[in-house]
């Protein structure tokens, strides 16, 4: 999947469901909001991120289908042609996403400098990249992460994607979604006690 | 009648209509801020502008009556046009001359939302300013503490002073200056002194006159509204409850011209943050002398123990002032199972039985009733304390028709002028008698009104002083065809819907007083009974919703629902039953108190025979037809003043004292609130006020 997105997006499908990548697939089927299934679920979320490498030998196929009828899995065919004519391999994250440039970092004339992408690994979901690695997409900074050493401070934390629409969506406190079960209500009265 | 033509439709209205009247009539609406149909005409807002065909100039509708429009030159019929170009011209000139001096701060003022000079600028306003200059600032005045005032915002309408002189008949409110130096002010900034003062914020069409409670609590449009009936006094007033969440947020009034009209009491309506403090949120149970939350169960398992080792003789209940007919009739029947005979509903200690008939302890004339009376006796009232709204309505009938008002009792300010007869029940024994300048009086009047106070009838003598009531009404003809005029004002909401239902001693049951005796009961269950003292050693049942007297007399303590939190019939003094709503939930483990009668009674073995509302209902409605017409006064048989007047008794020598000693405080849920302890402090003289 190229990173900027006003291109080629590969072969629209009519059944392209809502750009979210848990709402397909078995796991969108069982309601997470309850307990036990949203915890099968979660599972199942943080298992499509350590998926196998998309091109092993056994789900060839598959592979080839997925990038053929859609544009969420990794890369389209068209990004895969693209990045085999042109790009030239700068690094890879560690979540597995690799990262491309135009090769001999050659101008790309519709932009005026080099081209960057990024091919997911995995769902196509731009809150993978990990700022590094995204300063890098952005032309932030020219030297990607993996030429530099730099080694982050005790209190960075490890970089997550958004979750925003998953189990692991941030709920506030008093939120039913959080626990399951709604706080007792306070303070809309004040109670008499006996010793008052 | 006079025929007019409003935007082409011909109609016919009484003459005596403002141009005004007949355009509503006619179905356009014109748009005001002074005029009010309960209050004199000022005709100074200018806002009602209608064009009248042959005047030169647009007409104030509100202060031209119909009668002096001329008609055509052919003896066609006047007409008014209030959809004209010239119309709306005109009015959006006085809007933009009233938006002048009027400040933009709609987003922090309290009545946004609900405001009408909001409400007519989205129709007649213009959308910017033509005004460079700066605005007028007037100072903030100091009235009391339930209005808040914010002056920049009064557009001058004078619906307050009217209101206040008029209706509430205190000459608090004026105003001073003229033209845009023009301010209301109570000219010394004390607080008014009207226990109807707060009817001001309704009437204040923009955000001059806010409640001060209230102010900046919540908006309008995030209320949820609920028609209720009040309990503060025995009028039921209607009432609008706004909540938020499980929050009362505040009380308004609704219309009902056959009580309150659209006033209430500032009782009635400030009385809310009383709903949210000192509440009974669990049941709770007295161990070694000291009370413990229990659950439900060992609360009635405790009331369980203790009612199986006692005698039914040596088991009392009472119900106190706030309580619906509902639980009254749950109780009763509990009662009734456990063969109790001491049941009493009248804690003040009144004399009023039921068993002398309906028409002897209702407000017979009614409250609608009493603007028709031609002359009124009050005996033993203060009715300024006991229903202000009520006695709004007997200065509404002194105004318009100098009604002669006649008081036997306490001789205070009851905002009209009245002959003052004499202070106990010799003076009402000698007028009954035919004695004495008013006598002539009621007798020449054609619908005489005697109103009988609970200050009359809460002593020794209550029922002798009844009795010669009664004698005197016949005296006077005041009970006849068509009229009734005798009337007993009630103070507690309750009373009346428990005297229909008979919840008076049976034959050898102790009265309050009997059951209060020390050593007399061993159990006694008070649902929502605090305005009387419990001896020592008798085992208390108190079900209530505020930690007030009787809940730190309990034993076991039963925290039910109070008259907002629970759908009830309330009958009010006129015999009137009506139905009060559920705007929230009760707090905490609270329930609706039918439904812990109804669990008790099955602990205890003897099980009412209803699981839901309805079929309690049902029950009560079977048993008492008349509680259903919900809104509708079953008529009370006049025959039983008959009867009432033949009775003697000696009469004391001690003069009349209203049973209300403070206004404010008179109930638990009006002892929690902070604000009526204030208005108290205030009254009484306790508290500086903001001039000092």
């Amino acid at each position: 999947m190229i990173a900027t997105n006003w291109q080629d997006r590969g072969p629209l499908t009519p059944f392209a469901p809502p750009r979210r990548r848990f709402s397909f697939g078995a796991a969108a089927r069982r309601s997470w909001t309850s307990g036990e299934e949203a915890v099968i679920f979660a599972r199942d979320f943080a298992a499509s991120h350590q998926r196998p490498q998309p091109m092993q030998r056994e789900s060839a196929l598959k592979n080839f289908l997925l990038q053929f009828f859609t544009w969420w899995s990794g890369q389209t065919l068209g990004t895969r042609f693209y990045t085999w004519r042109n790009g030239e391999f700068v690094g890879e994250d560690e979540f597995g996403n690799k990262y491309y440039r135009t090769r001999g970092g050659r101008k790309d004339p519709a932009l005026g400098i080099e081209r960057r992408w990024v091919i997911y690994n995995g769902e196509a979901e731009a809150s993978m990249t990990p700022p590094g690695w995204n300063g890098w997409l952005h032309h932030t900074v020219d030297v990607p992460p993996t030429q530099e050493d730099y080694k982050p401070r005790e209190w960075q934390k490890p970089h997550r994607p958004n979750y925003t629409g998953t189990p692991k969506a941030y709920r506030p406190a008093g939120s039913t979604l959080a626990s399951g079960r709604r706080p007792q209500a306070t303070g809309d009265y004040q109670a008499w006690s006996p010793g008052s | 009648m006079a025929k007019l033509i409003v935007d082409g439709n011909e109609i016919e209205v009484p003459a005596e209509f403002t141009i005004l009247q007949a355009c509503e009539e006619a179905g356009a609406e014109v748009p005001r801020f002074c005029f009010h149909e309960r209050l004199s005409i000022a005709g100074n807002c200018r806002m009602c502008l209608v064009e009248v065909k042959g005047s030169p100039k647009p007409v104030a509708s509100c202060a031209m009556s119909v009668r002096d429009l001329r008609p055509g030159p052919n003896g066609e019929p006047p007409v008014v046009n209030t959809r004209t170009p010239l119309v709306k011209k005109a009015r959006e000139g006085v809007m933009e001359f009233l938006l002048i001096n009027h400040p933009l701060d709609c987003p922090i003022c309290d009545q946004g939302g609900e405001c009408d000079l909001q409400d007519q600028a989205m129709a007649y306003g213009v959308d910017s300013s033509r005004f460079a200059e700066n605005k007028r600032a007037v100072e903030d005045k100091y009235i009391g503490p339930l209005v808040r005032t914010s002056m920049n915002r009064c557009i001058h309408c004078t619906r307050c002073v009217r209101f206040t002189t008029e209706v509430a008949g205190v000459p608090d409110l004026g105003a001073i200056g003229r033209g845009e130096d023009m301010e209301i002010t109570t000219y010394l900034e004390h607080a008014m002194r009207s226990e109807l003062q707060g009817n001001v914020i309704d009437l204040c069409p923009v955000g001059a006159l806010t409640s001060k409670p209230y102010s900046f609590k919540a908006r309008p449009w995030e209320l949820a509204k609920t028609e209720s009936i009040d309990v503060m006094d025995a009028l039921g007033s209607a009432i609008r409850v706004d909540s938020r969440g499980r929050e009362v947020m505040r009380f308004l009034p609704r219309v009902n011209e056959f009580i309150n009209e659209e006033w209430i009491s500032d009782k009635t309506r400030f009385v809310w943050d009383g709903l949210r403090t000192q509440r009974l949120d669990r049941p709770y149970v007295r161990e070694n002398g000291r009370l413990r939350p229990a659950s439900w169960n060992e609360a009635f398992a405790t009331i369980a123990s203790k009612v199986g080792a006692t005698k039914s003789e040596r088991i009392g209940a009472i119900v106190g002032d706030l309580a619906a007919v509902e639980e009254t009739f749950a109780l009763k029947l509990l009662m009734e199972s456990l063969g109790v005979a001491s049941i009493d509903c009248r804690q003040d200690g009144t004399r009023l039985d039921p068993t002398l008939g309906r028409a002897t302890y209702v407000f017979n004339s009614t409250i609608a009733g009493i603007e028709d009376a031609d002359a009124v006796l009050l005996v033993g009232t203060n009715p300024r304390k006991e229903a202000p709204v009520l006695n709004a309505r007997i200065r509404k009938g002194w105004r318009q028709m100098r009604t002669p008002i006649g008081v036997i009792g306490e001789n205070v300010d009851l905002t009209y002028d009245y002959a003052y007869l004499g202070a106990g029940p010799q003076t009402l024994a000698d007028l009954a008698a035919g004695k004495g300048a008013f006598f002539e009086v009621l007798s020449k009047a054609e619908r005489p009104l005697i109103i009988v106070g609970q200050g009359a009838l809460t002593r020794e003598d209550g029922l002798a002083v009844l009795a010669t009531a009664a004698k005197l009404a016949k005296a006077v003809g005041a009970v006849g065809e068509g009229w009734n005029g005798f009337s007993v004002l009630h103070t507690a909401a309750a009373r009346v819907g428990a005297l229909d239902l008979g919840f008076t001693p049976k034959a050898d049951g102790l009265d309050v007083a009997g059951m209060l005796a020390p050593g007399a009961l061993d159990v006694l269950f008070l649902l929502g009974a605090d305005e009387i003292d419990v001896p020592e050693g008798v085992f208390v049942v108190y079900q209530g919703t505020h930690g007030d007297r009787g809940a730190h007399r309990a034993d076991v303590i039963l925290p039910g629902a109070a008259y907002t939190e629970k759908s009830g019939i309330y009958v009010n003094t006129e015999g009137r039953p009506q139905l009060a709503n559920r705007a929230v939930f009760p707090p905490g483990e609270a329930r609706e108190d039918w439904a812990i009668l109804r669990a008790l009674s099955d602990v205890l073995g003897k099980r009412l025979p209803f699981d839901s509302l309805a079929a309690l209902r049902e029950q009560l409605f079977a048993a008492y037809p008349h509680l259903a017409a919900i809104g509708e006064i079953a008529p009370a048989d006049p025959a039983a003043l008959e009867a009432l007047a033949g009775k003697g008794g000696a009469l004391s020598e001690a003069p009349f004292a209203s049973p209300i000693v403070d206004f404010y405080l008179t109930n638990p849920v009006a002892r929690a609130s902070a604000v009526m302890a204030e208005c108290s402090a205030l009254a009484s003289g306790a508290l500086k006020q903001a001039a000092e």
